[in-house]
């Protein structure tokens, strides 16, 4: 049997790479960064909602799994420049910095992945311009050391805001998905931050709050055991306040039907998911239609997740859409299976 | 985390505890005066979306982002101006909370900040407008001095097709019962003329062939106001003055 192709080595693609190990059957597992884990070690996750657990703790085991495998073929800074359709699976051209190599593989697992949202495309927040203005996945570096300062004086903060939906659910930028995980992480943000320094003041401005399933216990629990205050009204703009040392953010309290401006010292975007360039890439290689929002869309979304119904290719992850961690863990191993089936007949 | 048992049955008590004739000692289903609303009134967002301005309504979830932004709401401080709130009011058919603002809506200064931010397209300022003529053909407001300038500015402008400062400054004191003493008059127009805001002078202008031009656009003035009324009425609508 020819080896399987996985593309991409977040959450999803590792866990498929160590599920067709497992099974038995070679695998070629392609990143395109010189690291393992996606978006999660890029940015230096911090605890990981909902159990809030360190996200080394979840992603360690799974590169352990894949890493010094004797059924796994890694190719780390690697991109696929050309896919070749064979009777049974693809020819691929991999690229490692100026070095091609050509392999024949019998399936392939898309797992490659969202971008986050560039901020600065949110312009009125003023990300870029104003450097207490944070994007919440460089928060969590932050919140991973424990360094939790404002980055234009180096002071500690004494009052923090979240903006939820940032780049997600807006027709003015053109993304009008949710982003699923943006109200979870930024409560557990707040709630880590809480925990460690109860002195900071924790605001999230939310228009709903969509800790989906059991996860609703996270956002009871940082109202009840941590103070973590919710405003309900979308943040119109966020400028320099009086003084010029804190920001203000504009916006309307719904619920008190007026104005609010509240000076804050840091002020937290809860950036949303983009299809990734590497995924907009693998549609045009692989033939893969994507929808509307430009997510690599599978055939039956209910009942076959993981399948593109093109012959030998196979999606996981958040390139069919938002999707946390575990929900793509999952899909890697229902990729896995799917991919093994159809090399293996 | 503990259920709370609440006794259906009302025990028999001798503490009973009324003030001003109403059961306060706090037994289950005791203490409510009834709440139903039978107000709703599903007319007003019908009719609103019906119209080619004011479709995009049921796009709102109130996140008042436009609130946020409207320079009415947050410089002037009127914070009875409240972009989200009318199309609230509007969606649900609480007609008559929205009724208080029949006046107000006509303040927005139409400078679109709204329909810039909207992360769900509503086409706000145009929305409200058309509550806000929802509210004034159903015939709820008294007339306000908005009001009555729209009149004297329409009129004016069907005149001679190009708006005539001077007059219509003339005609709309005259509608409100008051005259400028000539001298403060001079003044003012000279302000605005300096500020470039008063274009035609003391020249009376006239677009070209605006006899035709101007009887078309009367007899389409008069043709959507029939559409309205009939759409109105379509939507149940009571009918009223017309603008
Ligand atoms: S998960 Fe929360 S933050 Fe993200 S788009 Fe949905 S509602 Fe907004
Ligand atoms: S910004 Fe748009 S969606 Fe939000 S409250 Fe205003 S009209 Fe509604
Ligand atoms: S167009 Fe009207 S409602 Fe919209 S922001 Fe301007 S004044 Fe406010």
């Amino acid at each position: 049997m020819n080896p399987i192709l996985v593309l991409g080595a977040g959450p999803a693609g590792l866990s498929a790479a160590a599920e067709i190990a497992e099974l038995g059957a070679p695998t070629i597992l392609v990143e395109r960064e010189a690291y393992l884990g996606g978006n999660p070690k890029r940015w230096h996750y911090s605890l990981l909602a909902p159990d809030l657990r360190p996200s080394d703790e979840i992603l360690g085991p799974l590169i352990a799994k894949v890493e010094g495998n004797p059924r796994v073929e890694l190719h780390r800074s690697t991109t696929v420049t050309k896919a070749e359709r064979l009777p049974k699976g693809f020819r691929v051209t991999l690229k490692t910095g100026d070095a091609l190599e050509t392999q024949e593989v019998s399936a392939v697992v898309l797992a490659t992945g969202f971008d986050h949202f560039d901020s600065r495309r949110k312009f009125e927040y003023g990300y870029g311009r104003y450097p207490d203005v944070l994007d919440f996945k460089e928060l969590e570096g932050m919140i991973h050391d424990d360094r939790v300062l404002r980055p234009s004086d180096g002071k500690p903060p004494r009052r923090i805001a979240w903006i939820l939906c940032v780049g997600s659910r807006d027709l003015q930028v053109g993304n009008p998905w949710c982003c699923r995980m943006g109200c979870a992480v930024s409560i557990k943000q707040a709630v880590e931050i809480r925990q460690k320094h109860p002195e900071i003041d924790a605001y999230v401005y939310y228009m709903d709050i969509r800790t989906y399933g059991l996860w609703e216990d996270l956002y009871w629990k940082s109202m009840q055991e941590y103070g973590v205050k919710f405003i309900r009204g979308r943040i119109g703009q966020v400028t320099i306040a009086e003084g010029g040392s804190q920001l203000l953010a504009t916006g309307e309290d719904t619920i008190l039907r007026r104005p609010t401006e509240v000076p804050f010292d840091m002020i937290v975007l809860a950036s949303g998911m983009e299809p990734g360039t590497g995924t907009q890439e693998a549609a045009a290689l692989f033939g893969v239609p994507v929808g509307p929002e430009g997510f690599l869309t599978p055939n039956l979304s209910d009942m076959n997740p993981v399948d593109s119904g093109l012959p030998g290719v196979f999606l996981a992850g958040a390139a069919t859409g938002p999707k946390a961690i575990p929900d793509s863990v999952t899909e890697g191993m229902g990729a896995a299976l799917r991919a093994y089936q159809y090399a293996r007949n | 985390m503990p259920i709370v048992e609440k006794s259906l049955v009302t025990v028999d008590r001798s503490d009973r505890l009324e003030m001003e004739g109403i059961d306060v000692s706090g037994d289950w289903n005791t203490f409510l005066r009834s709440r139903v609303q039978t107000d709703l009134d599903v007319r007003i967002l019908d009719w609103v979306r019906s119209q080619p301005q004011g479709d995009t309504i049921s796009r709102c979830w109130q996140c008042g982002t436009c609130t946020a932004g409207c320079c009415l709401h947050t410089d002037y401080g009127l914070n009875e101006f409240n972009p989200r709130y009318f199309i609230y009011l509007a969606q649900v058919g609480y007609e008559e909370e929205l009724r208080k603002y029949a006046t107000t809506i006509w303040r927005c200064v139409s400078c679109n900040k709204c329909v810039e931010r909207c992360p769900k397209g509503v086409k706000v300022e145009e929305v409200i407008h058309t509550i806000g003529s929802y509210l004034e053909f159903t015939g709820g407001a008294p007339e306000s001095p908005a009001d009555r300038f729209d009149r004297a500015y329409t009129e004016n402008l069907l005149r001679r097709g190009v708006l005539d400062e001077a007059s219509l400054f003339r005609t709309y004191e005259r509608l409100e019962g008051r005259t400028m003493p000539a001298g403060e008059m001079l003044k003012m127009g000279f302000q605005l003329l300096r500020s470039g805001r008063l274009r035609t002078g003391p020249l009376a202008h006239r677009t070209r062939g605006w006899r035709q031009f101007g009887n078309v656009l009367r007899e389409k003035l008069k043709e959507d106001e029939r559409r309205r009324r009939a759409s109105l009425s379509a939507a149940g609508g009571r009918g009223g003055h017309s603008p």
